[in-house]
């Protein structure tokens, strides 16, 4: 099966954790290596990575500082006490980054696993190493179900709106559904100001060999009301209890469009009663500056201020379907 | 998140004829958003300049953020840039659809401008595969541009 390079952004080798810079894409493949959490925080603020990437930012560089602390570059010093007070900074330090993704329920399993290890007398950095590890080969396993779930939900004639880039996913399943002998076609927004629509999920989709157009973010409108796409696909990058999700700007405008034109909207979920509802959820606000400049150039005429809210909720009444897959978060 | 308040917000959006630009008055307390208007940015760039010249300063949008707004209650008002209108409905710039479901989702009046006349309804895919300059899609990208759309009367009652 084609495997995209976003369903899987970032690896450990060799002590160092090697991130997919997917602002670089699809100019080059680029890995940033980052070798503390100082780095991995940094690759997450600046949206190096994003999405599903962040999640594996965090759990491998929990990895990452233990592998460090063995080597004697960690400000940890010996024994199981001061390791797991190494990792709670860590942790600290990663729930800080960006206030949207819910990295204090990824970092609670670690720590969550650390306690339990050390209650029960047991090695705190082994019992780790195994949760992360164990946890990851699921996480890949349930994704890769998930893959096969999406490409049941796609029929022969799909013509699929997505918005922002569901690290991966979709390519694959669209990927897979047409060797199924399926012929779907997506339309990607652009998805300012990042353009993660036009950089990464055009890129993908093409080395899927699956046909995608690319539409201006408000371009939405008139693909629905003239009948273009009759399904709506966008991941989610928070669930809350009540179903409602968070989602890159832009996902509310499509919700409510999708509902006034009947199509169906699909959002793949991970699941967590974190929060009770998208009311609970911080939304992050970026900085104007990085769509009022572009390559150290404003775009707008001085004195003009820009306004940049990171994500959308998106309320549980406008989801048609949820593809989940449980994190256990 | 900036303090503005509930219903304080007048939204822009499309490519406003020079006249229109110049007759366009705001409450005193009403902060005015101007949607960017991709591929081109024209629509952004003109509205927010002739703002500036008005005396008013303009906060500009991304056009996928107007839902946002709407969301957190913070939309008074939508004027929108409309090419030719009748008792069916209004042919707009492109993203005036959006604004109008919205508007009529949150119960927010919208107006209609004289937009600035378009000799095109489809824009060039390139202008899309580029931002300022600069290759953003992967080679071989599809696009599709549509300039202007029609907005049924339907979303358009009662403003």
């Amino acid at each position: 099966m084609f495997e995209s390079p976003l369903f899987w952004p970032a690896y450990i080798k060799k002590n160092v954790l090697y991130v997919l810079d997917e602002t670089l894409v699809p100019g080059k493949l680029k890995y940033i290596p980052v070798k503390n959490v100082k780095g991995a925080v940094n690759v997450i603020r600046q949206m190096k990575t994003r999405a599903f990437g962040q999640f594996l930012v965090v759990l491998n560089t929990f990895l990452l500082e233990i592998q460090n602390e063995g080597r004697g570059l960690s400000p940890a010093s010996q024994g199981d006490c001061s390791l797991q007070k190494h990792l709670q900074y860590v942790a600290h330090e990663l729930n800080n980054s960006r206030p949207t993704f819910p990295f204090a329920e990824v970092t609670g399993i670690v720590i969550g696993s650390a306690q339990k290890a050390r209650s029960e007398g047991k090695d705190v950095r082994i019992a780790v190493i195994k949760t992360i590890e164990g946890f990851l080969a699921g996480i890949r396993a349930r994704r890769l179900q998930r893959v096969n779930e999406i490409a049941q939900a796609l029929q022969d004639g799909d013509g699929i709106l997505t918005h922002c880039n569901v690290s991966g996913e979709l390519a694959m399943a669209a990927s897979l559904a047409r060797t199924e002998g399926k012929h779907v076609k997506f339309f990607a927004t652009e998805t300012r100001p990042y353009m993660q629509g036009a950089k990464l999920t055009v890129w993908e989709m093409q080395e899927a060999k699956v046909p995608v157009t690319l539409i201006p973010d408000n371009a939405v409108g008139s693909l629905m009301a003239d009948g273009f796409v009759n399904k709506v696909i966008i991941g989610s990058d928070r669930s809350a209890a009540n179903g409602d999700i968070a989602n890159k700007i832009g996902s509310y405008q499509i919700a409510v469009l999708a509902r006034e034109f009947r199509i169906p909207l699909i959002v793949l979920t991970q699941p967590s009663r974190g929060v009770a509802s998208g009311a609970d959820m911080p939304i992050e606000i970026r900085d104007a500056d990085e769509f009022l400049v572009f390559n150290g150039k404003r775009i707008f005429p001085p004195k003009v201020k820009g306004f940049y809210p990171g994500f959308d909720v998106v309320p549980y009444q406008l989801i048609t379907k949820a593809i989940a897959i449980h994190a256990g978060l | 998140m900036p303090d503005y308040k509930v219903r304080s917000i007048t939204l822009l959006q499309g490519l406003f004829s020079s006249e229109a630009l110049q007759k366009m008055k705001f409450a005193k307390n009403s902060h005015v958003f101007v949607c960017e208007g991709r591929p081109t940015l024209e629509a952004g760039r003109k509205t927010t300049q002739a703002l500036l010249k008005k005396g008013t300063t303009p906060t500009i949008i991304s056009d996928n953020m107007a839902g946002f707004l709407f969301f957190k209650g913070l939309v008074k008002e939508v004027i929108i840039a409309c090419q030719l209108a009748d008792n069916t409905g209004a042919l707009c710039d492109t993203g005036a659809l959006i604004l109008s479901v919205l508007a009529r989702k949150h119960k927010v009046p919208l107006k209609l401008l004289a937009a600035e006349p378009r000799s095109r309804f489809l824009g060039d895919p390139k202008l899309l595969l580029s931002f300022e300059g600069q290759r953003m899609a992967p080679q071989g990208t599809q696009a599709y541009v549509p300039l202007v759309e029609w907005v049924e009367a339907k979303y358009l009652r009662k403003i």
